[in-house]
């Protein structure tokens, strides 16, 4: 058993090589694991204001990051396996049962596991404090806890989620050296790869679609159409990628190579046959690499761009800072609406005993019934948008829609304007024609934005006396479905950032004075009735920060993982190359090429292999810009040029850390070559 | 005219530690002329490989020297071992070394490739060479695609075109069955007829039996050698291994 032991530790430390990033593979991903998996359990965090959301969007991280564990750690230990057979073959010639070599590889594993696994919890528990910090930072509170979660129920799950992983790794190389034959591994003759070939329909197929997956994404304008097309768009750039990536490369080498003034140079020669050799390999590795850093990019870039715009947006949506309407039931039964004076009043009143001040109220009457979409929208650029739905409208008159936004649409008696709420769709309904209570009107303006209500479409009718028709209209042919008059009152309280935190306690004094008001009003004893429907920009807050900040910490940790798995595949690619090209570059070196020749060679042919990825997927990114733009568009993100600075950034710091990578992984294969 | 000229070469081996030292060649004399075809020959652990790797640039002796057409292998700067290999040395190697990545014809070019000659250049010299070894009709194939023979005399091609002063072998048919050891012996043979100069170190008396003279080594000196004198191949032949009969029983002897 000691004999086994030592010789199990003996060959961890001189495979360093390969079993060093193992462990650390394994650690990094159990820390995000834990990291995510902590987060979802722990209370402390889903109970902050915005943080509902963080279970949710951990627990697809968990998810995600299960899978790519899974992957990452099987494909780790394929690698280590393929270097090593050798050595097990020869301990077999040598004298070793089978069952011997299994004890070496069981001790082996259980080390590295081990040490993976003890490590990567170490690191999950240091950094959660960390990760906690940040995403009390991004939801906008203050942090309350100043302690470490140490806890066996979110420890354990990990750690024996991962032993697992190993056991099954285990269980595969046990298996694959039962089967092994031990002559088969020993012969060290290198049979020869035939030059790869140019698949000419692949290339035409590859070419022909990521050229219309690329066409797709700059031409579309459509900001609802741009939301599947971006899907098509993404599935025909991958294919046209991957094949690219396969065909492409081989393609463009052969015609250097043909180029005889160009491939028979001391420059290019070896660097041309290599690459081709290369490519053959690991297009497919690299078209992958190149596939996860745009999503990295996108991913980041995306949150990044959204959160920061997050402001933005509000300021956009909430102009004030509350929108509020009441009702209460009479001492007979009978529900009835707040006026907007009495709950203007009650409105200064909740305010001045929260410690706030109403700065501004106003009225917005509005009468929010549903309808069919093709009874009301008559243009013809809506089809895309409904296909005979119904949906709820939102009437106002222009004067009501001027108090709270402050904007005057200027509307002739026969005109009115059109607002779908919740995206800022832009120019797109202009001129059509709006049919409400049996009268046509021509569509003028489009709102960029409306008064928080209830409904999907905003509609502001020229006056009063157009709104008092459509609620009679309504009235007449719905019946049981037909609505009230909202009265409802916008109010804004001057300092809008001390209203973040301050709103909280304005509403639950509304609520309070709401019933002692209904109490004082109507002589009932008991059953006091009275609620209000509220919009607030504090709520809208925690609620926007709550989404894109969660988004924005599982963007950032998911990023960091696929590009920690892009380092790794590059990593051990880089090393089993190495391995394979020493001999060449030892004849090489044999029939008089100078260390320095040598190492100019590989230089170019690792920069290339290692950088085509990093610029396809900048193009990528590229391409893609108009299409997402619209896509933020549609997620109420207006801001071009945050994007553009968001994603230069993120591109920036990618392309830094990828640097970093490939630095230390060429300093590995050049070492291995020499 | 003498091509190379070694004299008194030493190599010592020192373990890590400085314990043991091996003396690998012991003071080796010997000079091979313009146009003379040596073979060497020694068992196993004579020395030959060290000597040959001296000879190559590719080793440092720790002592005595080595003259190639006048200049001093030991004062070639490091800088400049890559070039000087390139521009006097040719090299055939008992595993052939072709790189697997290129066609026999890029595998022959390369030497002239590393060296900057121009495109039409290297054809010109391309097409006499591969002539004359016959493999012509094989330039474009990949290593793994030809014979051994074809693959070793691809690479005495690569290690002629650049009209080296010596060219080296190293137990050249040590991977080759009978029929392309001869055929190789012969193309040897006519390169030395056109003038090339060859040293190849070998096991095989029938190899060794095409050379102009013959040098043995044992245990890290020149221990006798052989001229060819009038003699045919097969009086050499017989020549050579009645010395290594002798050469083992004086072994035994000691």
């Amino acid at each position: 058993m000691r004999l086994y032991l030592t010789i199990a530790l003996t060959n961890v430390r001189n495979n360093y090589r390969f079993f060093i990033p193992r462990v650390l593979t394994e650690a990094g991903l159990l820390a995000c694991f834990n990291i995510l998996y902590t987060l979802f359990r722990d209370e402390r965090m889903s109970e902050l204001r915005g943080g509902s959301y963080l279970p949710v969007f951990m627990a697809i991280g968990v998810m995600v990051v299960a899978i790519l564990s899974v992957i990452l750690m099987l494909y780790t230990n394929s690698f280590l396996m393929k270097q090593r057979k050798r050595e097990f073959g020869l301990y077999n010639v040598l004298g070793m049962e089978k069952r011997h070599i299994g004890k070496v590889l069981f001790f082996e594993s259980a080390a590295s596991s081990l040490a993976g696994i003890v490590l990567g919890l170490g690191l999950g528990v240091l950094f959660y404090k960390l990760a906690s910090l940040f995403i009390c930072r991004l939801l906008g509170v203050e942090s309350v806890f100043g302690f470490y979660y140490i806890s066996p129920s979110t420890l354990l799950p990990c750690a024996a989620g991962f032993l697992l992983i190993d056991l099954a790794a285990f269980l595969v190389n046990r298996l694959s050296i039962a089967r092994m034959k031990p002559v088969e591994l020993m012969a060290s003759a290198h049979t020869g790869e035939k030059e790869p070939r140019v698949r000419r329909l692949m290339l035409v197929l590859g070419a022909v679609s990521l050229g219309l997956g690329y066409f797709i994404a700059v031409t579309t304008e459509d900001p609802l159409a741009a939301i599947y097309l971006f899907f098509i768009a993404v599935i025909l750039v991958m294919i046209g990628t991957y094949f690219l990536f396969v065909t492409g490369t081989t393609f463009v080498l052969k015609l250097l190579k043909n180029r005889k003034k160009y491939y028979y140079s001391k420059k290019h020669m070896t660097a041309v046959a290599g690459l081709l050799y290369r490519m053959k390999q690991n297009a497919v590795g690299l078209a992958s690499i190149c596939i996860l850093a745009t999503g990295v990019l996108v991913m980041i870039s995306t949150t990044v761009s959204l959160y920061a715009g997050a402001e933005d947006t509000l300021d956009e949506t909430y102009p004030m800072e509350l929108y509020v309407d009441a009702h209460y039931r009479t001492a007979d039964g009978e529900r009835v609406a707040m006026s907007c004076g009495d709950l203007t009043e009650l409105v200064r009143e909740a305010a001045s005993r929260a410690g706030a001040e109403v700065e501004a109220a106003v009225p917005i009457r509005y009468l929010a019934v549903r309808l069919a979409i093709d009874d009301v929208l008559r243009t013809s650029g809506m089809e895309a948008l409904n296909s005979g739905g119904t949906a709820y409208f939102s009437f106002m008159t222009a004067s009501d829609y001027r108090a709270a936004t402050g904007a005057d649409l200027g509307l002739a008696a026969d005109e009115a304007a059109l607002c779908v709420i919740g995206m800022s769709v832009g120019e797109e309904y202009g001129g059509g024609t709006l049919s409400a209570a049996g009268r046509d009107y021509r569509i003028a303006a489009d709102c960029a934005s409306f008064p928080p209500t209830y409904g999907h479409y905003g509609v502001v009718l020229p006056d009063e006396e157009a709104l008092n028709a459509v609620y009679r209209w309504q009235k007449e042919t719905l019946g049981a479905e037909a609505a009230e008059i909202t009265e409802r009152i916008g109010v804004s309280f001057g300092d809008r950032d001390a209203m973040r935190t301050l709103g909280f306690d304005v509403e639950r004094e509304i609520t309070q004075l709401g019933f002692e008001w209904v109490s004082a009003r109507e002589s009932h004893s008991e059953d006091v009735s009275f609620g209000t429907y509220s919009e607030s920009l504090w709520e809208a807050a925690a609620e926007i920060y709550g989404v894109y900040g969660s988004f924005l910490f599982l963007g950032i940790l998911l990023g960091l993982v696929f590009l920690f798995g892009t380092a790794l595949i590059i990593y051990y690619k880089q090393i089993s190359e190495g391995y394979e090209d020493r001999g060449r570059y030892q004849i090489m070196e044999k029939i008089g090429m100078s260390q320095k020749e040598v190492k100019a060679s590989v230089g170019q042919q690792v920069l290339l292999v290692f950088f085509l990825p990093l610029v396809t997927a900048g193009v990528h990114i590229c391409f893609a810009f108009p299409i997402l733009e619209k896509l933020l568009h549609v997620l109420l993100l207006s801001e071009t040029k945050l994007f553009v600075v968001c994603t230069l950034i993120t591109f920036v710091l990618f392309a830094l850390v990828y640097a970093a990578i490939y630095s230390v992984t060429s300093r590995t294969y050049y070492k291995i070559v020499h | 005219m003498t091509i190379l000229d070694v004299k008194d070469l030493k190599k010592t081996y020192t373990s890590r530690f400085g314990g043991n030292q091996v003396h690998a060649l012991k003071g080796v004399t010997f000079s091979v002329e313009a146009g003379e075809y040596v073979a060497i020959m020694g068992e196993s652990g004579s020395g030959k490989t060290t000597l040959l790797n001296i000879l190559a640039a590719l080793d440092k002796p720790t002592g005595g020297s080595v003259t190639l057409d006048g200049m001093n292998l030991a004062e070639v700067k490091d800088g400049a071992l890559a070039s000087f290999r390139r521009e006097n040395l040719g090299f055939v190697f008992q595993e052939f070394n072709l790189l697997d990545t290129f066609s026999l014809k890029d595998n022959i070019l390369l030497p002239l490739v590393l060296g900057g000659k121009s495109v039409s250049e290297m054809e010109e010299r391309l097409g006499p060479a591969a002539q004359s070894l016959g493999i012509a009709d094989v330039l474009n194939k990949y290593p793994y695609e030809v014979s051994g023979g074809q693959k070793q005399r691809a690479a005495a091609a690569r290690a002629v075109i650049t009209n080296p002063k010596l060219l080296l072998a190293d137990e050249p048919t040590g991977s080759l069955d009978s029929q392309s050891s001869s055929e190789l012996m012969r193309v040897f043979e006519k390169m030395n007829r056109g003038g090339q100069t060859i040293l190849m170190v070998t096991h095989s008396t029938d190899a060794a039996s095409h050379a102009n003279r013959v040098l043995f080594i044992r245990d890290g000196v020149v221990f006798h050698q052989i001229y060819r004198g009038d003699c045919s191949n097969e009086q050499l032949y017989r020549k050579v291994s009645d010395a290594l009969t002798m050469l083992r029983r004086g072994g035994e002897g000691q």
